[in-house]
């Protein structure tokens, strides 16, 4: 079938990440995708393979690597939100590089250490910043594989002595070359002195020392956590140069990430369904549960949102593929409630006094709030 | 009751990886392999084409019911389970990862075309493969796309890297004996264990593969 379309000299694909990106927008078939692999690492074999760690960035495979790590910027760059984050990475990347040059210059240059702190709620992009980074380093030649070991507590800690040391000892055997991401590592202290955690801390800290050269490692997790796991291990901050705030998305971050998604399933949300969304992130059940689900609250409604959808289509018996495309406020409908947040089919937000005197002010008020939206909406053009 | 840990992430690279065509039986492999090994409630740890993370914990009947489908593409991200692996007196860890359908064409799904992207980097991390094909499907009269291009651009690709199998499943179909053949013979130099993914016929064989490569 395939084998008509492989694309050769300036349209040739310049990295294995390309021709999977390639997959993905479909311009290749997985069958084609193998085969175009085989071209970029045959393209690379003849003393151009993939840097070692440690060496430059440029060089023989100078062009493909510049393009590749460009392409990795530019998708940090295109995450939403994270701006603090993104700014980090960019005073990272001339650190690294101007000790390179440094080295090169036979001047003094310090020791590149990345080994990182990720503070913040679940669903802000901790995995994600650290899957880019895991690449962004490698195509930087800082590590030679550039991969994400995603490991938590049950997968460090054994059940018997000797156990957590080697369990330990595999993951990180693992993650040589590339980052190990441990989630949620503010629960490696939670058992005291007594406790096995204790045992992995130390095995991870004499791995980041042995291999130093070869393996970062980020300890994640709630940022108030893990300003206590910090505390009850001193040791560690001076070992973990680097720390990162992950804050909350704003509401119109999250409705941005809600379009992003919709449009890679080729969906669309109506001008309404932005509002409806917005609109139903600012509840406040809805920020409480952000706090804890965040673009994973915004995934699930999507999904739900696009279930809807079908069910609806299915009953107006609509085939148009704007409707197939269409994501209207409607299907946003119960939203919240079916990604797991309480309370908004309830009551609205503010009602929560047993007084009556107060349930008639916050009733009046509500009421008003709603009047005035329905007033601003109409004045958008929009149904009221 | 015995259940099967959960390990990290995703896009996380290691391990034994299941390969394949769509509707090869590769999810239900998954889930009665580990019912093989005494699992009893399935710990799946999911990971979507987006990098995002879920984990759900299943007893393995309704693990059956809700992740096996005669449909093709249900699968639509990375699903590990770890596995202990005992023999004499010693144990195993392994992390066994299901991976959505490959096409030899061009999927029209935005989301499954996601799924087999992150299956492709799946497989470039992976420390065993195992290559799930229809025997059945390939032994029919009408076995076209049975065994498809993207079928021995896998094994070429995967054998290369890692220790590698072809598990010839569905062989609790009639016709399968003959796909089984006609498997062997398109891929003459690599292990081919027949299997049922239903039955749990072979399952000692992957048992034994995995211990041995892993």
């Amino acid at each position: 079938m395939d084998k008509a379309w492989r694309p050769k000299g300036p349209n040739a694909p310049d990295s294995i990440e390309e021709v999977i990106g390639w997959l993905e927008t479909g311009k290749v078939s997985p069958a084609e995708a193998f085969r175009l692999f085989a071209d970029v690492e045959q393209a690379r074999s003849p003393g151009a393979a993939a840097p070692p760690a440690g060496a430059a960035a440029t060089g023989r495979a100078g062009a493909p690597t510049a393009q590749e790590l460009r392409r990795v910027l530019e998708e940090i760059h295109g995450l939403i939100g994270l701006d603090r984050i993104k700014e980090l990475i960019q005073e990272l990347q001339a650190f690294v590089e101007v000790q390179r040059r440094r080295q090169a210059a036979g001047l003094t240059a310090e020791p590149v250490v990345l080994h990182m702190v990720f503070r913040g709620n679940p669903g802000t992009g901790k995995t994600t910043v650290a899957r880019s980074l895991g690449r962004l380093f490698k195509e930087m030649g800082v590590l030679e594989k550039g991969h994400l070991v995603e490991v938590e507590r049950a997968d460090l800690v054994g059940e018997y002595i000797g156990h957590t040391a080697q369990k330990t000892r595999e993951q990180i055997r693992r993650a040589l070359g590339g980052i190990l991401f441990v989630d949620e590592a503010y629960s490696l202290a939670r058992g005291g002195e007594k406790d096995f955690g204790k045992e992995a801390i130390d095995v991870l800290v004499k791995a980041m020392e042995d291999h130093r050269a070869n393996l970062v490692v980020i300890l994640a997790g709630y940022r108030d956590e893990m300003e206590w796991f910090l505390r009850q291990n001193p040791g560690l901050r001076s070992r973990f140069p680097i720390h990162l705030d992950f804050p909350d998305y704003a509401v119109e971050e999250l409705v941005r990430i809600a379009e992003h998604m919709a449009t890679r399933r080729d969906y669309r949300l109506t001008d309404e369904a932005r509002l409806e969304l917005a609109r139903l992130l600012r509840r406040p059940e809805a920020a409480g549960a952000a706090g804890c689900g965040n673009a994973r609250l915004v995934r699930n409604i999507v999904e739900r949102a696009i279930r809807r959808q079908a069910v609806r289509l299915v009953r107006e018996n609509r085939h148009r593929r704007e409707d197939l495309m269409r994501i209207t406020a409607a299907d946003l409908e119960g939203a919240l409630a079916q990604a797991g947040v309480p309370g908004e089919a309830g009551t609205p937000p503010g009602f929560r006094s047993d007084s009556g005197f107060d349930l008639l002010r916050q009733v009046t008020a509500f009421m008003a709030t709603e009047m005035g939206n329905n007033r601003r909406a109409a004045g958008n053009g929009l149904p009221a | 009751m015995p259940t099967a840990g959960s390990g990290g992430g995703g896009g996380r690279a290691g391990g034994c990886l299941i390969v394949g065509q769509a509707n090869a039986g590769k999810t239900l492999f998954l889930i009665n392999f580990a019912d093989h090994m005494g699992v009893k409630d399935l710990d799946l740890d999911v990971t979507w084409p987006d990098g995002s993370r879920e984990r759900f914990r299943y007893p393995v009947a309704r693990a059956r019911e809700l992740l096996v489908d005669d449909r093709p593409h249900t699968t639509r991200g990375l699903q590990a389970v770890e596995l202990q692996l005992p023999r004499g007196k010693g144990c195993k860890a392994f992390r066994l990862c299901d991976t959505g359908g490959l096409t030899d064409g061009v999927h029209g799904a935005a989301d499954v075309r996601a799924a087999q992207a992150q299956a492709l980097r799946a497989l470039r991390h992976a420390e065993l493969v195992l290559h799930v094909m229809d025997a059945a499907a390939a032994g029919s009269r009408d076995a076209a796309g049975a065994i498809g291009e993207v079928d021995r651009q896998v094994a070429a690709f995967a054998s290369l890297r890692c220790p590698y199998a072809v598990l010839a499943n569905k062989m609790d179909l009639p016709r399968a004996q003959a796909g089984l053949m006609k498997i062997a013979r398109e891929f003459p130099s690599r292990r081919v264990i027949p299997v049922s993914a239903l039955d749990g016929r072979g399952f000692r064989e992957v048992k034994a593969f995995v211990w041995d490569h892993l």
